[in-house]
């Protein structure tokens, strides 16, 4: 019997729980020159504003143990460019699509989400309030309950289906701002955005990104993200979790899993295989059925802890 | 463009071309077929040290023999370990990668600016076009590097039977100076008529070659380098300004830019 890889969240069915992390695949047309995008549970989008963005100067990247620092800057084409040239070939891929929006100002928000609410192909949006990288990137929005309560309550008034706030792990409790997302009126969360990170040149005593610092990402974070997942599967917060850091094989997405994720997002993996989803699904549905379970939804919150 | 994909290959000949410059040639590599000069391969060495691949210029293929070469410079832990590798051993090439360069004209004469381990590439390049029929004689290859040792393989390029001629700062081989300065003679002697320029090395010249091109508008192609995460172009990582504003990916909106592109 073939284990059912189907998980829910807010009502979306998705076939399987592997979606892209937003930033790490553009729009999805590079990626489905690699493998077609219906394999994927979910194609997340690039962080989307107002106006486009160019981005910060070269270098945005810098090599970490088992990881990497990036600054990209919320480069993208913006909500216009994305509505006429994007959407086109987001509408013809069979798979969910989501969309990650950024903002500086709370307005900015409600305008990109009343605008993608009218594109019925948009299954989901995204809240990035937990941008390391731009001054007006989210972070702000995303590090305080209060103004995380108050945007994501902003944005559900004009997008009718479901929201998932992307957090911030950059603060000093995960748990109390997912209930804030929960309050807001939040169907899910993401969890976690890059941890802010530096790296500086011993020659030339410059540090390596010209944004001075960035989101660290990669292998390097995913015992601090699958923390995070858990202490938020183990908090009051009832939404399902999106698990995102450092994943890299199915047996990551089993250990999110277990932690309590609902789904899973695969980021700065795609740089080194970027045909790595297609094998987790696999992985995945091989490991279930060694283990004789019908579901992946069986792994979520299964985590054995000790001393309870 | 070509779609990549990872292939498992291994390590069948490795040379040393002197001082730390190495010679890697892979094989059976299933995409040699789809390989153009001007392509590069993004290489994974599986390393928590080096979590990353890392982009080499394609240096040459067989298609016979489904090879693939590459050429560099040890620089740091990738291109270190990288060297350490021998015969026999596994490496995960994605690839092929890139815009490769366009094929000058066959009334047309080129000018190759090669500067440093800005070579391989442009190796490529002029071993395709002499394969392709077109005059060796037609083909000045200039050549340049710090001193004699860091000019590679140059019985290869004279065996193509193309022009060439090497320049280095020292002396220590051909001709003594920057190598822009000889293109430059060179350019000034024949006449800019059907002149085409393709260059890959150091920034400065580079520049140089960009000002060269510019100065007596004849059109060509630089290749360029950029740490790179992904190669593919989801990552946005690898930019470079462009001249009339923005930036470009190196990976997959280059590396080949046409001269005049990039604000160098």
């Amino acid at each position: 019997m073939t284990p059912d890889l189907k998980v829910t969240i807010a009502g979306v069915e998705f076939a399987n729980p592997i979606m892209t992390a937003s930033g790490c695949c553009g729009y999805g047309e590079e990626l489905a020159q690699i493998f077609p995008l219906s394999r994927l549970g979910a194609l997340v989008t690039k962080s989307i504003t107002r106006h486009p963005r160019l981005g910060h100067p070269p270098p945005r990247t810098a090599e970490t143990a088992s990881g990497m620092l990036n600054a990209i800057g919320l480069a993208n084409v913006g909500i216009d460019a994305f509505l006429a040239d994007k959407i086109p070939f987001l509408t013809k891929q069979k798979t969910r699509i989501i969309v990650n929006v950024a903002g500086s100002k709370l307005t900015e928000y409600v305008e990109i989400c009343a605008r993608l609410n009218e594109c019925e192909r948009v299954d989901m949006i995204e809240l990035n309030i937990s941008c390391p990288n731009v001054d007006e990137g989210g972070m702000e929005f995303g590090s305080d309950p209060m103004m995380t309560e108050k945007s994501v309550a902003a944005v559900r008034k004009v997008f009718s289906r479901p929201v998932i706030a992307k957090l911030s792990p950059n603060v000093t409790s995960i748990a109390q701002i997912a209930l804030a997302a929960e309050q807001g009126g939040a169907d899910a969360v993401s969890i976690i955005n890059s941890l802010v990170g530096t790296s500086v040149d011993i020659e030339t005593w410059r540090p390596k990104l010209t944004n001075n610092k960035g989101g660290l990402t990669g292998p390097a974070i995913k015992p601090v993200a699958l923390a995070m997942v858990e202490a938020v599967h183990a908090s009051r917060c009832r939404l399902p979790i999106i698990g995102v850091g450092g994943i890299a094989d199915y047996r990551d997405v089993v250990e999110f899993m277990l932690c309590g994720a609902t789904a899973v997002q695969v980021g700065t993996s795609l740089f080194v295989d970027p045909s790595g989803p297609v094998k987790m699904v696999k992985g995945l549905s091989a490991y279930l059925k060694k283990k004789k379970l019908g579901a992946a939804s069986d792994l979520i919150g299964k985590v054995r802890k000790y001393g309870t | 463009m070509t779609k990549p994909t990872c292939e498992d290959t291994f390590v069948i000949k490795k040379r040393n071309l002197g001082n730390d410059y190495y010679s890697l040639t892979f094989a059976p590599y299933p995409r040699v077929e789809a390989c153009r000069p001007g392509h590069f391969v993004h290489i994974l060495l599986a390393s928590t040290d080096v979590p990353f691949r890392r982009a080499f210029s394609i240096a040459g293929t067989d298609p016979e023999n489904q090879t693939l070469e590459i050429i560099f410079k040890v620089f740091g832990r990738g291109t270190r370990l990288l060297s350490s590798l021998v015969k026999g051993d596994t490496v995960n090439l994605l690839g092929p990668l890139g815009v490769p360069f366009r094929l000058p004209g066959r009334n047309q004469r080129t000018i190759i600016v090669a500067g440093g381990i800005g070579y391989p590439p442009l190796l490529y390049l002029a071993v395709e076009m002499v394969r392709r029929g077109y005059t060796p004689g037609s083909i000045e290859f200039f050549y340049g590097g710090r001193s004699a040792a860091d000019i590679l393989d140059s019985r290869r390029i004279k065996r193509l039977g193309v022009n060439f001629h090497p320049v280095t700062e020292d002396g220590s081989l051909g001709q003594k100076g920057l190598i822009t300065e000889p293109v430059e003679r060179f350019i000034l002697d024949s006449g800019t008529a059907g002149l085409r320029i393709y260059g890959c090395g150091p920034e400065g010249m580079l520049k140089a070659t960009d000002g060269l091109g510019l100065k007596y508008g004849i059109p060509g192609q630089i290749s360029v380098e950029a740490p790179m995460p992904c190669g593919t172009g989801i990552c946005l990582g690898c930019v470079v300004p462009l001249v009339k504003g923005g930036y470009a990916r190196v990976c997959c909106d280059g590396p080949v830019f046409a001269l005049g592109e990039i604000a160098l």
